[in-house]
């Protein structure tokens, strides 16, 4: 099996699989329990938050455990938007974002909110001029991700977090840093709130974590009771949450070498995949190496993955959660309703393997000449 | 050339017959602190240089902070030779590294046998400084950087600016104590200033469960390991302190909970003291505090023990306390809500002036002494390691 799909999820990695069964065997008690049980779980959910509030350099009560970054995104945009429904209610998101951030503004229309769409240029890159004049008095978020999970174009958080600052003293900056994290470096400082979701690191899937800053109120989306936190209320789930803090751990590390790592075996795809003419690489100058989006001209994307399955190799389209439609992001940046309607994106981790991509690209001239021989005729 | 850190001694440089106690210990102290640094130590009676590798200066000052006995850190340039020529030009090569307009010399010359003076070291560097840097000038009073030039035998030093230490003299150069440890604030707080001291210190807590948790024990092992910075391999004394609690409320006035609980606990702790060669008591009463803390109480509760109490602070404000106890850090820990021994059984009206003789015969009401016997042999001792393996650190 070559497995080339690690933006839509990862294998769970066998430490923290390791820490799972542990936590599951060795922590029973429900950490809001009084008795020592109880307190051992808790310590366990304290010493974890612990952990990735130091990773990330952030306070412990900064970080909220929940069941991936759709959960984190909707508690940030909703919970933003509840909570300050007196100040605005003008929001600006990307035209690159994950399709759960365009669902949640959608059902934010229908309360009232206005969305609007800030522009990029054709490298990817945020259109600052175009953010400045969209910030008004009412605006209150403005949500960006750190790297699109299509094309991989990565934002520079920091510079627009400064423009927002000059335009607005208390517009907010969210951001779905889902596909950054455990891939580039990435600073909960550069914005005032974020998701991430641990089964892009290796980690399972059903946890994740929004980064609120201490001075940002939102409104919660559940409510119990807990004595952990007010804002995601019910019992934690202990073994998930040590997990999160052991894929967080694993996944900033090393980034430098596995970056340098994959940006070889993109290079080696990119380099070959250019001499079909067939095939348009998507990609711009801010892409990160992790993430190679093409688009096929002749062969529909859907055919193209089923066809090298049969191999044993697995792509992706585009992002996983919008399978089946058309790629925004591909026609955000290219403009080009044609190229976005079949892309492939083919995600790198550093668990991939030279001979994978040789096995890979060899399969793959197969497939190709293939179905294009089909098209032709 | 090769780049050090440099330690000055403060008060203890005063101590005249056992400066060499005083020394091997700061030594010892500082080695254990720096242990995983591998660092390599050697000191005279002036100073103390420690050589490690440089990319772990941040870290050994950020430890170095925490040792007694140390009045200066100093990061600084070691130079083979005293050769004024030679030192120009390694100086030069420093500087070129640093951005400055005003600067002075400040030359120190232990060694005699160079015929220069200091002040004339200082204004030949100086001006050779002014000729081969552009852009800066001399400012004796208010310069950007000071040029600190050390000659000694045959080597120099050279250093700019310097880093406070905790001053204090060596933890264990004067002994040991036995602290009291609660969970509240000021404590720690006084186990902190006796280290300061030189004492080595041990620490007691009471702990009466159930009416306590195991949470509020937890967070007394969280304020022993913030003092075991500053006091390495401290030893925390559990004493399984219910039954002498329970029975104080059933057979004695309630009024005397508070009075006679305390007298128990002095004497425990003086047991414990005594087992442990420790010469004195420690404790975090302030003069007035509350009822057991005006000084009729501290009266008939010391009268207990023969072993002296010492109470740093004695004449501080709560206000100074809880200062003192955020620069320490153990304000977040200490303020966390969890009962402790003195919280539980807290009477409507204590006693604010105790008589002692009603304490004796109050206490004649239940076996005391087999009590404390009982609750001495089964205490349990539980070694602070700041560094020994965090229990969830496999799992995370």
């Amino acid at each position: 099996m070559i497995y080339l799909d690690y933006s839509a999820t990862t294998p769970v990695s066998y430490d923290v699989l390791e820490s799972y069964n542990k936590a599951c065997k060795e922590f029973i008690g429900n950490p809001n329990s009084l008795h020592s049980l109880g307190v051992k779980s808790k310590k366990l959910i304290q010493e974890a938050t612990k952990q990735i509030s130091d990773l990330f350099n952030v306070l412990d009560s900064e970080i909220i455990y929940t069941s991936g970054a759709t959960e984190s995104n909707n508690m940030a945009l909703i919970g933003v938007a509840l909570a300050n429904i007196k100040k605005g209610n003008h929001i600006i998101v990307s035209k690159l974002e994950h399709p759960s951030i365009y669902k949640i503004c959608e059902y934010l229309e229908t309360l009232g909110f206005e969305i609007s769409y800030v522009n990029n240029d054709n490298e990817g890159l945020i259109d600052f001029d175009d953010l400045k004049r969209k910030i008004r008095p009412e605006t209150i978020l403005v949500s960006i991700c750190a790297v699109n999970s299509e094309i991989g174009i990565r934002q520079p958080l920091k510079m627009i977090r400064q423009i927002i600052r000059k335009e607005s003293t208390s517009c907010l900056l969210h951001s779905d840093m889902t596909q950054g994290l455990g891939k580039i470096p990435i600073n909960f400082h550069d914005v005032d709130l974020a998701s991430c979701s641990m089964h892009k690191i290796y980690g399972p899937k059903g946890i994740g974590i929004l980064y609120k800053n201490s001075y940002v109120n939102i409104c919660p989306l559940i409510y119990g009771s807990s004595k952990e936190s007010t804002l995601r209320p019910g019992t934690p789930p202990v073994p998930l949450i040590a997990s999160a803090a052991k894929s967080i751990r694993l996944a900033v590390q090393d980034l430098d070498r596995r970056e340098t790592f994959i940006k070889r075996l993109n290079e080696k795809i990119t380099k070959e995949l250019k001499t079909y003419d067939g095939i348009l690489i998507n990609q711009t100058k801010y892409s990160i190496p992790h993430i190679l989006n093409i688009s096929l001209k002749n062969i529909k994307a859907e055919t193209f993955i089923h066809a090298m399955e049969e191999y044993e190799i697995y792509l992706g389209t585009n992002t996983a959660c919008a399978s089946g439609e058309f790629s925004t992001s591909v026609m955000a940046i290219f403009n080009d309703k044609k190229r976005a309607s079949s892309t492939i994106r083919i995600s790198l981790s550093y668990l991939t393997t030279t001979d994978e991509i040789n096995r890979f690209l060899s399969h793959f001239k197969t497939v190709y000449n293939k179905l294009n021989a089909l098209v032709a005729n | 050339m090769q780049k050090m850190i440099l330690i000055k001694y403060g008060e203890l440089t005063t101590k005249k017959d056992n400066i060499n106690l005083f020394l091997r210990t700061l030594q010892q102290n500082i080695s254990k602190k720096l242990e995983q640094y591998n660092p390599q130590i050697t000191y005279d009676k002036g100073r103390m240089f420690i050589k490690a590798s440089e990319e772990k200066f941040t870290k050994i000052i950020e430890d170095l902070q925490e040792v007694f006995g140390i009045h200066e850190i100093i990061i600084c340039y070691e130079l083979n030779t005293i050769d004024l020529e030679q030192i120009e030009n390694e100086l030069l090569n420093i500087l070129n590294n640093k951005s400055f307009q005003t600067f002075k010399v400040e030359t120190k010359r232990s060694n005699k046998k160079i015929n220069q003076t200091s002040i004339e070291i200082s204004s030949k560097i100086g001006s050779f400084i002014l000729k081969n840097k552009e852009n800066c000038k001399v400012d004796v009073h208010t310069p950007e950087i000071c040029i600190h030039l050390e000659l000694r035998n045959t080597k120099s030093y050279i250093y700019f600016e310097s880093i406070k230490g905790l001053g204090g003299y060596p933890v264990g150069t004067l002994g040991k104590g036995i602290l009291m440890l609660s969970g509240g604030i000021d404590s720690p707080v006084a186990g902190f200033m006796t280290m300061k001291r030189g004492v080595k210190i041990e620490a007691v807590y009471f702990e009466s469960p159930p009416h306590t948790s195991t949470e509020a024990k937890n967070k007394v092992i969280s304020l022993a390991k913030i003092l075991n910075k500053y006091n390495l391999d401290l030893k925390l004394h559990v004493i399984h302190f219910t039954e002498i609690q329970e029975a104080i409320y059933k057979e004695i006035p309630h009024e005397y909970l508070i009075t006679i609980m305390r007298r128990m606990m002095y004497r425990i702790t003086e047991r414990i003291a005594k087992k442990a060669n420790a010469k004195i008591l420690i404790n975090g009463e302030s003069i007035g505090q509350v009822a057991s803390q005006t000084l009729t109480s501290m009266r008939a509760i010391n009268e207990v023990v023969q072993l002296p109490v010492i109470r740093p602070l004695a004449c501080f404000d709560k206000l100074e306390i809880i200062e003192l106890s955020k620069k320490i850090k153990t304000y977040d820990t200490s303020i966390l809500p969890f009962e402790d021994c003195c919280t539980i059984f807290v009477p409507d009206h204590p006693i604010i002036n105790p008589d002692p003789k009603l304490c004796e015969q109050y206490e004649n009401l239940i076996p005391y002494e087999e009590m404390i016997s009982t609750a001495i042999n089964k205490h349990e001792i539980i070694k602070i390691n700041n560094k020994e393996k965090n229990d969830y650190e496999d799992i995370l």
